[in-house]
């Protein structure tokens, strides 16, 4: 009975005596695993990473608990003020993180975070419509393609992303993705209703583009890179942002407010900022990097993409998501419904 | 037999058990209630006053008027579980006879509990590559040049797994019954001049009631309850009221919400589950296991 | 045709439905296509990948670690908790008994939530109890314990009464004979309640999912929103796996009963 003890004890022991952990929350598949292993040979620590497909469910594990537990996460930029409100995410000291002036000067000081009190940025792209072209009849070009009977194209999937979804509604009724006029959110959740019954559901951005790939579903509603990177396998994928216009939206690495490592958390956000690795990420993920100094290092086809770095008059039909404040509660109060009825 | 305990032999036994009981399940479940009656903040988290708000909407009725939204998810949810019940016994029942009959017992059972330990997960998943639009059926069914049929995500298929991931779970506690049954009372019947029918029903089917209530309770029970099968297979299409719960303690971040519904459902089950230990005894929960 | 014609007829037709699954995933699992059900050439580049794919091992040993944690915890309080209830009167007997078949007998979910809000409660009053491992140990030690009461309790019921004698002088310094003489008894009975511990611990998917933290992902978690993102044939490998351990597992077990 000793025996038994003592060999549970130095299990438990040797399982918690690993060494240093950095532990991260982040959308999955949305970074290169060497970059990872990289960073872990460095410094010589272990990285425990957790994904997820959601904000809104990375934002229910934080409220959980998680704010305690994980170093570093990664919201939307419309979340970093609510998260910040919340307690969930800590100031950041930027005399940690000298790689800050790698960013593109409009990155210094971004709306979402003004002077990047509490995140960096990681990537940027844009929301938009994918489809298979051999499989419709007329190419996509609205997001009528989901909301408007008639101009159903075939299979579709609705994006598990309640600000980007409610948003694409919003903006097929010709209002801002940002407004918060109950008049207009109800008649955005009539929509979605209705889409979610005649499509095949909900799915992540990385379920979206799978089943796409996979001939399962003809139109999904994705993000920009998601698809660059399935158009390397075929060709037949054509990623379009609606003639109503999409969102264009940031990344941002955040370090949670009771992060049991935030030592080794600098260390990461700095790393990230380094010039080779924002460009590997970027030239993995087929995103734009917000990092200035990484431009040497990216892949000539993705700095000439114009899907990627959208020109000046696709930009004018891009609106950022932005920080709704005490109105997201009736945001949530939609989406919930959405998905009850 | 049972002797007064003192208090050093409770201590020794029942008492660390029982204080992990009282901390890790009727606590919490005392939590669920309490949380039910708190609201949500607008950050996501519980603030007060104590109110029955939760309830009332689960009930449908708010200063608008009645809706039924919930009360449809429940009633979906039981109509889930009755149906999968239903269809379990009508496959499962003979099953266990086939085993039963069979001079191959131990090889047929082994082949119900290899699926029965097999995760559940994979049990369920394996149905979407079944039923998906380019799955295995769409490629047969064009194969006999037949129309391909769209059954993920849908309620069909949410049935089909529920289905099948409960049907060990009845054979199994049916099949102990079945296996004890003592056929000389069929033989009495026969000779008393019943009918193959009538013999079956008054010789031989009591005798599978406790292991086919036990069955039937470990199906019914999880079907009502489930939302990885309608998560998986139905998509967001298909919403349980586990699926309810499982959304307000994710995406949704409305705890007291989530809590209410999910006290509901709790309330539902123990309600059925003390009939049953009423109708039982005690004997008959131990069936259970 | 005969009634045991049809019968098996029937018989074989349930086997195939309970079967069809197994098969495709076991089938796909060795398929060169990466999408789709269309057979392209059999391969074992999936298996390759997935044991390549070494962010998936932790969860492998989540998985193990919390299963024979939690399975050795709910067995000891379990069988000490079969033994008072079978043995003793004592007041708030009979609540006990109920309470033991909540876990049981409440919907996955209901436990799972309550659990997750217990935790998050304690860690906002208290500041301790982090999720992690030691959360969905917890956690599974909550239904493991019923279950492993239910079973001993069950089997202590056919026992010789004599064991009376031995029980009854548990509490008082009787730690030697309840070994030698009460516990080879009952053996049997614990060993059912442990492996019916230990498996339910390894299939366990809703606490889990409810109770986990970081780095606490399991395999079931882990297929659950690896299937999210869409299914791939290295999903269908790691099941193929699994199903071989379940299935050599269980002829294991078979041989063991058959020898006693």
């Amino acid at each position: 009975m000793k025996k038994l003890i003592a060999g549970l004890a130095t299990v438990l022991l040797f399982v918690g005596m690993a060494k240093g952990e950095l532990r991260i929350f982040n959308w999955s598949d949305y970074i290169p695993e060497e970059v990872l292993t990289e960073f872990e040979k460095r410094y010589d620590v272990r990285i425990v990473y957790d994904t997820f497909e959601a904000p809104e469910a990375m934002m229910a594990k934080l409220q959980a608990g998680g704010a305690r537990e994980y170093d570093l996460v990664v919201p939307p930029d419309y979340y970093v003020a609510e998260m910040a409100r919340s307690g969930l995410i800590r100031p950041l000291d930027h005399g940690r993180i000298p790689n800050l002036k790698n960013l593109y000067p409009e990155f210094q000081n971004p709306d979402y975070d003004p002077g990047n009190r509490y995140s960096v940025p990681y990537q940027w792209g844009t929301t938009g419509i994918a489809y298979r072209a051999s499989e419709v009849e007329e190419p996509v070009d609205s997001w009528g393609v989901f909301f408007d009977p008639a101009q159903y194209r075939g299979p579709f999937l609705l994006l598990d992303e309640m600000r980007e979804t409610l948003g694409a509604a919003l903006k097929y009724l010709g209002y801002s993705l940002n407004d918060t006029d109950p008049v207009h959110l109800e008649e955005a959740k009539q929509l979605l209703i209705g889409a979610k019954r005649r499509g095949l559901g909900f799915a992540g951005s990385v379920e979206g583009r799978s089943r796409l790939l996979a001939g399962d579903a003809v139109v999904v509603h994705n993000y920009s890179g998601d698809i660059f990177q399935i158009q390397e396998e075929d060709d037949d994928i054509v990623y379009v942002i609606p003639k109503e216009g999409g969102t264009i939206w940031v990344d941002a690495f955040a370090m949670t407010s009771g992060a049991p490592n935030p030592e080794m958390a600098y260390r990461f956000l700095n790393f990230l900022l380094e010039p080779e690795i924002a460009a590997r990420i970027s030239n993995y993920n087929y995103y734009a990097s917000p990092v200035q100094a990484a431009e040497p290092y990216l892949d000539e086809e993705l700095l000439a993409d114009p899907a990627v770095y959208p020109p000046a008059e696709v930009r004018a039909k891009l609106e950022f998501i932005r920080d709704v404040g005490a109105a997201l509660e009736r945001f949530d109060r939609i989406w919930t419904e959405v998905k009850a009825r | 037999m049972n002797r007064r305990a003192s208090w050093k032999q409770l201590v020794a036994t029942v008492a660390p058990g029982a204080l992990w009981l009282v901390v890790f399940t009727l606590v919490p479940t005392l939590l669920i209630f309490y949380t039910s009656l708190l609201q949500r903040d607008p950050h996501g988290w519980l603030t007060g006053p104590l109110t029955l708000e939760n309830y009332l909407r689960f009930l449908g009725l708010s200063a608008e008027g009645f809706d039924p939204l919930y009360l449809n998810i429940l009633g979906r949810s039981l109509l889930l579980g009755l149906v999968t019940t239903v269809a379990t016994v009508v496959l499962g029942y003979p099953f266990a006879f086939f085993i039963a009959g069979s001079a191959r017992k131990n090889l047929l059972l082994l082949l119900v509990v290899l699926p029965f330990w097999t995760n559940f997960l994979i049990r369920v998943y394996a149905w979407i590559v079944i039923f998906q639009r380019k799955g295995v059926l769409n490629v047969f069914l064009d194969r006999f040049g037949l129309d391909p049929v769209l059954l993920y995500p849908s309620w069909s298929a949410v049935y089909v797994g529920t289905v099948y991931t409960y049907l060990p779970f009845l054979i199994l506690p049916l099949y102990a019954s079945v296996e004890k049954i003592d056929w000389s009372l069929l033989e009495a019947a026969y000779d008393l001049g019943a009918s193959r029918f009538w013999g079956f029903v008054h010789a031989v089917l009591p005798q599978t009631l406790p292991g086919l209530v036990a069955g039937v309770l470990l199906v019914f029970v999880p079907a009502v309850g489930t939302f990885v099968i309608s998560d998986l297979l139905g998509a967001g299409k298909a919403v349980l009221v586990g699926n309810v719960i499982q959304q307000q303690f994710g995406a949704s971040r409305d705890w007291a919400f989530g809590s209410a519904a999910a006290f509901v459902l709790m309330a539902v089950v123990l309600a059925g589950l003390w009939l049953y230990a009423r109708w039982t005894g005690e004997r008959g929960m131990e069936d259970l296991v | 045709m005969k009634p045991r014609s049809w019968l098996t007829l029937h018989g074989v037709l349930v086997l195939l439905f309970l079967y069809l699954p197994i098969a495709v995933i076991v089938a796909l699992s060795f398929n060169e296509s990466k999408y789709g059900v269309a057979w392209h050439g059999f391969t074992f580049k999936w298996y390759r990948q997935l044991l390549e794919h070494t962010r998936i091992h932790p969860y492998v040993w989540n998985s193990l670690i919390v299963a024979t944690v939690s399975t050795f915890v709910s067995t000891v309080l379990g069988t000490l908790l079969a033994l008072g209830l079978a043995r003793f009167r004592f007041s708030g007997r009979g609540g006990l008994l109920f309470l033991l078949y909540v876990p049981v007998v409440i919907p996955d979910v209901v436990m799972g939530v309550s659990l997750l809000l217990f935790f998050a409660w304690v860690q906002r009053l208290f500041g301790a109890l982090h999720l992690g491992l030691t959360t969905v140990i917890l956690g599974h030690v909550s239904f493991q314990v019923a279950y492993v009461t239910l079973v001993v309790k069950s089997r202590l019921a056919g026992l010789d009464p004599s064991l009376d004698e031995a029980a009854a002088d548990l509490g008082a310094a009787g730690w030697m004979r309840f070994w030698r003489i009460t516990f080879p008894l009952i053996a049997p009975g614990v060993a059912a309640g442990a492996l019916l511990a230990f498996t339910l611990s390894l299939d366990d998917f809703v606490i889990t999912f409810f109770t986990a933290g970081p780095g606490a992902t399991t395999l079931p978690v882990y297929i659950f929103s690896s299937v999210k993102r869409g299914v791939t044939p290295e999903i269908h490998a790691l099941s193929t796996l699994m199903i071989l351990i379940t299935t050599l597992a269980l002829i294991a077990v078979q041989r063991v009963q058959a020898r006693r």
